[in-house]
């Protein structure tokens, strides 16, 4: 339990480490957000001073930081100079629509992910071991950028194809796609994702599937007659889980950030484009706002996977005691 | 030779083409036929130069060769000008290029004769050799990565050495800063750093700079890896020994703490240098990384994102198929390395 | 916001009318622009595809395009500049007067008008409305266009339904001031306003009902990175000449679609009926469509161009050394032309726009049809005659070809270009190789957008430049502030009270007459000069205007694309939706 009070206050400094680190980063490109209205000669320097004043730009970074800090006391989470309103209402529908994406995608790719890849340990060496090896090395090599693309040329190729039609939207009126909603238009990012996730995961359950059916009390189990198909199920699979365990909760840190690319290429409305765009706009409340929930999920994702992996696995307990 | 010799051989094929693109790519000059700038803007968007062994009456040549092209003047249809044929050269001189420095050469591998043109992989938008480009841009990124990775490990060793070394304080401060940066997105980081750096009037300082930057985000996976193994090492047998006979500090990290990394360090090497190539390929895509008219996979890759060249120029994805291969290459060291490594151990 | 002058006889006539009559020509005008339209049937929806979302829907703050499309759609103003005709007609003021001085303007407002949640408009609204837009705590953008020599108008209420407007100077465009400026609903945001609160109202993510306007269509629903409904106002003041009330969509859709090819996959199945601005890449790929499920339009240039400058500041040699002797090649006038005589601007427009874009070799293009100096020399590229004039200035070439100057120092520069612009660093790579074949050694260096601004406007630590300036009307005044020495975008010389040369102080004086002056043609012959004066010194090498390209489906009735913005959006009101089974453009 203390150790538990002790990680959960760890993670809360790394978090404030966090967020002192981006913002300084952050603050020290050049220009802000009101330089493009520089360029345009109808507006005054006088005018772009004076809204530099009015939302505090210039200030130094210890008062900004300050400032921002407020704004998360308050809940408003900052002022998007972008969008004009408030970040939390801008960035929490986003980071709905990136969850949804990621959330579909991990759990396919787990669930496919444990399939294969027991299936991968089991027959080990023989055809299906190569067949899947080579698959998830060309997978592994082939860059979520390369995914996005090609699957966004076949989907513009094959658009009859039904699954594909959805993404583009249905062919009909205009007012039908809108109530069709987000989900139907989830295919292709989802199987862009999922295949980016896959090779590593794959590669992570087979060999912790090795290894668990190549530990001492397996041949053990196997020693005293007991059915392959039980040994396998309730000796050899529990051990190989446990170590995938922290595994998970990296996947899940990662819900937040993994899917930048694939968002941004396949148009999907989460917060990757937008993230994308308020750095380059220095809309710096808004790219704060992504980056301390990303941290957020990442840290938790670490803790749960400390968690899990010492809630699960006596021996650990033993050692730090 | 006997047969565990050839099939140790035969498991270690993959090494020919890995060690064969680096070479390539590290003098791009020579093995390209064009200067990865030079535009011929009458002739964008290209297909691949047809190689022919039959000419237009017939005959049989023993040398493939190629056509020049011609734009018709009234219906600027680009035509083959079967009048004259070029046949394929090899060490033939063209365009300028530095090998290193200001030592400069003209001898490329292969070629054919002006105003014949062989653009092997066809043309891009303003009419350049998307060979060539793919090969000069590759020496960018290829080399991005490999750096980046260097910087990563040699700042992640040294860090990564120290702390599970000397253990307490600095181990304590090492662990935080680690978990800092594997907390942070790196992709945002990655974009956030880059929109920070300042003007580098001249393209080599960028490409350095990148490089920098990219290694010193990516240093904190290897620095945990090496600190692990520092701090168990430390506790060998033979460490105590060494202490008890008054070794210094210095000669035990030498002689017997260190070579317990270089293992892993290569094995770690040889998994980043594909991260960092996309790293690098990711920014240029995203229009942050190396720009025009300088060639990198990243920026030629970024060219895909145009609808027209997606969907009617098939040969501008090649940069993408001779990326994965690599990455399939480098994939296959890493999985070869790591088998030698568990064998070793054991 | 647009300003277009009237046609070249048309406004001393309009005047001098006005004058004796007292009436503006409003029962005519009215009219005029109906006739015009074909009459829809009701009823119906169509959507709208936009690269980017909008940021705001508050008139007061926004200033970029998305915002400004959607916000036309559910706004109305004063008086209103037909995209079409290029005259202003009466929109929610009927009748105007101007003082013989020119300085006050009379407006008659129409009666009987509602906002869309039922409450009446009148003189209140309209003092409210220009009191936001000249609050100096809003800092709106719009509010530098109502100020005249730093002094604003003032606005009086002399009755409920008629305004007055006193400037302190004549102003030579007239009523065309009031284009764009929306009129707000004072029953909605005066309590916001005094409780210092305007700034956050009416974001994209505002409830509906929060929302009120005088425009066609009204908000319905907005979700968020994905798109903006609209809803038919019931209460438009609008009718056509069957007397049937506009608009006659039921429904507009603004979906955001931000990945180029799915807008043109969309555009192609049906999932967008109209896009208001193509790329050229989009264009061509739709223009080779066997089907042609798509109507396009080339509409010409607009009034964005595209040029390359040097800097021609007066620097401290101590603190940028590396910059005077290049400032030296910079200032001569011979290797300016030199360096326009060697861009090939035709290829540009081939390779980089598909052929879709117009050389331009002054400020005005050739889509500001009034304005432009057609009698300006178009000079052919030229290799030959640039290595002629450098010679003549003192240059030579080495034996590799290498250009160097009158002390032999060897010439090379870099080219500051915007990163996040595809299409510029690509023009940027051409003008390196063109540059090339004079013997000089080019680099272009992106960089990224406000580190650009940044170096241009303040530290003014660059060499040459290229970018790109949108004009925001076709009339020389938004542009005032770039050409004067003092102004504030005067780019290639900032900061200089004085005039640097005779060019530029005849320039200056020639600017400030356009701006007073209240007969076009006076006004014309200043800015011909201009031109004239730009096109020989050459402060800005201009190169390239891209055109404009608009795209709809078949079904979409009354599709007529003008020049100006909102390109196909300006006659929203009377769009509708054709039968069923309309193949064919209009």
């Amino acid at each position: 339990m203390v150790r538990t009070g002790q990680r959960l206050l760890h993670s809360l400094l790394l978090l404030a480490g966090v967020s002192l680190f981006s913002f300084a980063l952050l603050s020290v490109a050049p220009g802000n957000f009101f330089d493009e209205l520089r360029l345009n000669p109808q507006i005054s320097p006088k005018t772009v001073a004076s809204l530099e004043q009015q939302y505090g730009v210039n200030r130094s970074l210890p008062v900004r930081y300050a400032h921002w800090l407020g704004s998360i006391a308050n809940g408003s989470l900052g002022y998007s100079l972008l969008y004009r309103c408030d970040v939390g209402s801008l960035v929490l529908p986003r980071a709905r629509n990136t969850l949804l994406l990621t959330t579909v995608a991990t759990l396919l790719a787990w669930a496919f992910a444990l399939v294969w890849g027991i299936l991968e340990a089991l027959h080990r060496g023989k055809w299906l071991d190569r067949l899947g090896g080579v698959c998830t090395s060309l997978l592994l090599a082939i860059p979520d950028l390369l995914l996005g693309l090609m699957l966004l040329v076949l989907a513009v190729r094959a658009g009859s194809v039904f699954a594909f039609r959805a993404y583009l939207g249905s062919g009909g009126t205009a007012a039908s796609e809108a109530s069709a909603g987000l989900g139907s238009r989830l295919f292709l990012p989802v199987l862009a994702l999922t295949l980016g996730i896959l090779p590593v995961l794959v590669r992570h359950v087979r060999s912790a599937m090795i290894v668990a059916l190549d530990a001492p009390f397996v041949d053990a189990a196997r020693a005293h007659g007991i059915s392959a198909s039980r040994v396998i199920c309730r000796h050899a699979l529990p051990a190989a889980l446990n170590s995938l365990l922290s595994l998970l909760g990296f996947s899940i840190g990662g819900l937040l950030s993994m899917s930048l690319i694939t968002e941004v290429i396949l148009g999907w409305p989460g917060l990757g484009p937008l993230v994308l765009e308020a750095m380059f706009a220095r809309d710096t409340y808004v790219v704060m706002a992504a980056v301390m929930l990303s941290a957020a999920f990442l840290i938790a994702g670490n803790l749960l996977a400390d968690i899990l992996t010492y809630w699960n696995d006596p021996r650990i307990r033993v050692v730090s005691a | 030779m006997n047969r565990s010799a050839r099939r140790r051989i035969h498991r270690a094929l993959w090494l020919v083409p890995l060690v064969t693109l680096h070479l390539v790519l590290l003098f791009p000059g020579f093995f390209a036929p064009y200067d990865f700038a030079e535009q011929n803007r009458d002739f964008p968007f290209r297909p691949p130069a047809r190689l022919r062994f039959v000419d237009a009456n017939g005959a049989f040549h023993l040398r493939p060769f190629v056509y020049a092209l011609k734009v018709d003047d009234v219906s600027s249809v680009v035509q083959e000008d079967t009048s004259r044929v070029f046949p394929l050269r090899f060490f033939i001189n063209g365009s300028r290029y530095s090998v290193l420095g200001p030592w400069n050469a003209r001898l490329h591998l292969f070629g054919v004769e002006s105003p014949g043109r062989l653009w092997l992989f066809g043309t891009d938008d303003f009419g350049r050799d998307l060979f060539s480009r793919i090969l000069f841009g590759g020496r960018i990124s290829v080399f991005a990565g490999i750096l980046g990775a260097a910087i990563a490990l040699l700042a992640g060793a040294s860090l990564g050495v120290i702390a599970g070394f000397y253990g307490r304080g600095a181990d304590a401060a090492f662990m935080r800063l680690v978990e800092l940066f594997l907390a942070l997105p790196w992709l945002y980081l990655l974009l956030a750093v880059r929109a920070v750096l300042p003007l580098r009037v001249r393209t080599v300082d960028a490409f350095l700079l990148l490089v920098a930057v990219t290694g010193l985000i990516g240093w904190a996976r290897p620095a945990r890896l090496v600190r692990g193994i520092v701090l168990s090492a430390r506790e060998r047998g033979f460490v105590l020994a060494a202490r008890s006979m008054c070794a210094s500090d210095w000669y035990i990290l030498r002689r017997h703490i260190l070579p317990q990394t270089y293992a892993t360090l290569l094995t770690t090497a040889v998994l980043l240098v594909p991260q960092f190539i996309l790293a690098e390929v990711t920014l240029s895509f995203l229009g942050l990384g190396v720009s025009e008219p300088i060639p990198s996979w990243g920026n030629l890759l970024a060219q895909l994102q145009s609808y027209r060249v997606l969907t009617s120029y098939w040969w501008m994805y090649l940069p993408a198929a001779i990326l994965v291969m690599l990455f399939l290459l480098y994939h296959r060291a890493s999985s070869a390395l790591e088998k030698r490594a568990t064998r070793v151990s054991l | 916001m647009s300003r277009y002058p009237l046609s070249a006889a048309s406004l001393p006539l309009v005047a001098a009318v006005m004058l004796v009559i007292g009436f503006p020509l409003q029962a005519v005008a009215q009219d005029d622009t109906l006739k015009t339209g074909v009459h829809g049937k009701t009823g119906g929806s169509l959507t709208v595809a936009l690269r980017t979302e909008p940021k705001t829907l508050n008139p007061v703050l926004s200033v970029d395009a998305a915002s400004r499309e959607v916000i036309g759609a559910i706004q109305a103003d004063l008086i209103h500049i037909n995209r079409e005709t290029q005259r202003t007609e009466p929109a929610l003021a009927t009748e105007w007067k101007i003082s013989p001085d020119g300085k006050r303007y009379t407006l008659r407002l129409r009666r009987g008008v509602k906002f869309s949640d039922g409450a009446p408009f009148d003189a209140d609204d309209v003092l409210f409305s220009f009191k936001l837009y000249l609050d100096e705590k809003l800092n709106s953008p719009q509010r530098d266009l109502l100020l005249f020599d730093d002094k604003p108008l003032t606005v009086t209420k002399l009755d409920p339904y008629t305004v007055r407007f006193d400037l302190p100077r004549p102003y030579g465009a007239g009523v065309r001031l009031f284009d764009g400026l929306a009129m707000m609903p004072r029953h909605l945001l005066e309590t916001p306003y005094h409780e210092g609160r305007l700034a956050q109202m009416w974001a994209v993510n505002s409830p509906a009902g929060a929302l009120a306007g005088l425009g066609p269509f009204h908000l319905k629903e907005y979700v968020p990175g994905q798109r903006l409904v609209l809803e038919r106002n019931p209460n438009y003041w609008k009718t056509d000449a069957q007397g049937v009330r506009l608009p006659y969509l039921s429904q507009l859709i603004f979906s955001v679609v931000t990945s180029e090819d799915a807008q043109v996959a969309g555009l192609q199945r049906g999932e967008a009926d109209i896009v208001e601005r193509l790329r050229a890449d989009d264009y061509s790929v739709l223009q080779r469509d066997a089907q042609k499920r798509v109507c396009l339009r080339d509409l010409g240039p607009g009034l964005e161009s595209i040029f390359l400058f040097f800097n021609l500041n007066h620097l401290d040699p101590a603190k940028q050394p590396d910059l005077a002797p290049k400032q030296e090649w910079f200032r001569e006038l011979r290797f300016r032309q030199a360096v326009s005589l060697a861009m090939d601007r035709k290829g540009m427009a081939r390779l980089v726009y598909g052929g879709l874009a117009t050389p331009i070799w002054t400020s005005a293009t050739p889509g500001n049809k009034l304005w432009l100096n057609a009698a300006l020399p178009h000079p052919e590229r030229s290799i030959e005659k640039g290595r002629a004039l450098l010679q003549s200035a003192g240059f030579r070439w080495d034996s590799q070809g290498q250009l160097l100057d009158a002390h032999s120092r060897p010439v090379a520069f870099t080219i500051l270009v915007s990163s996040s612009n595809a299409q510029r660093s690509r023009l940027a790579t051409l003008a390196v190789d063109d540059l090339k074949q004079l013997g000089m050694d080019v680099q272009v260096v992106p960089m990224e957008f406000r580190a650009l601004v940044d170096r241009v406007l303040n530290t003014k630590n660059y060499e040459a430049v290229l970018m790109n300036i949108v004009n925001g009307d076709a009339d020389p005044t938004p542009e005032m502030n770039l050409w004067l020495s003092s102004g504030e975008m005067h780019l290639w010389d900032l900061g200089e009270a004085q005039p640097a040369t005779p060019w530029e102080a005849e320039i200056d004086s020639l600017m400030r007459a356009q701006l007073i002056a209240t007969s076009f043609a006076a006004r014309k012959q200043a800015y011909d000069r201009v031109q004239e004066l730009v096109s020989q010194n050459l402060p800005l090498i201009f190169l390239l205007s891209p055109n404009i390209l608009v795209g709809a489906r078949p079904v979409v009735g009354n599709f007529r694309p003008a020049v100006l913005e909102p390109y196909a959006l300006w006659n929203a009101d009377q769009l509708f939706v054709r039968p069923a089974g309309s193949a064919t453009c209009q």
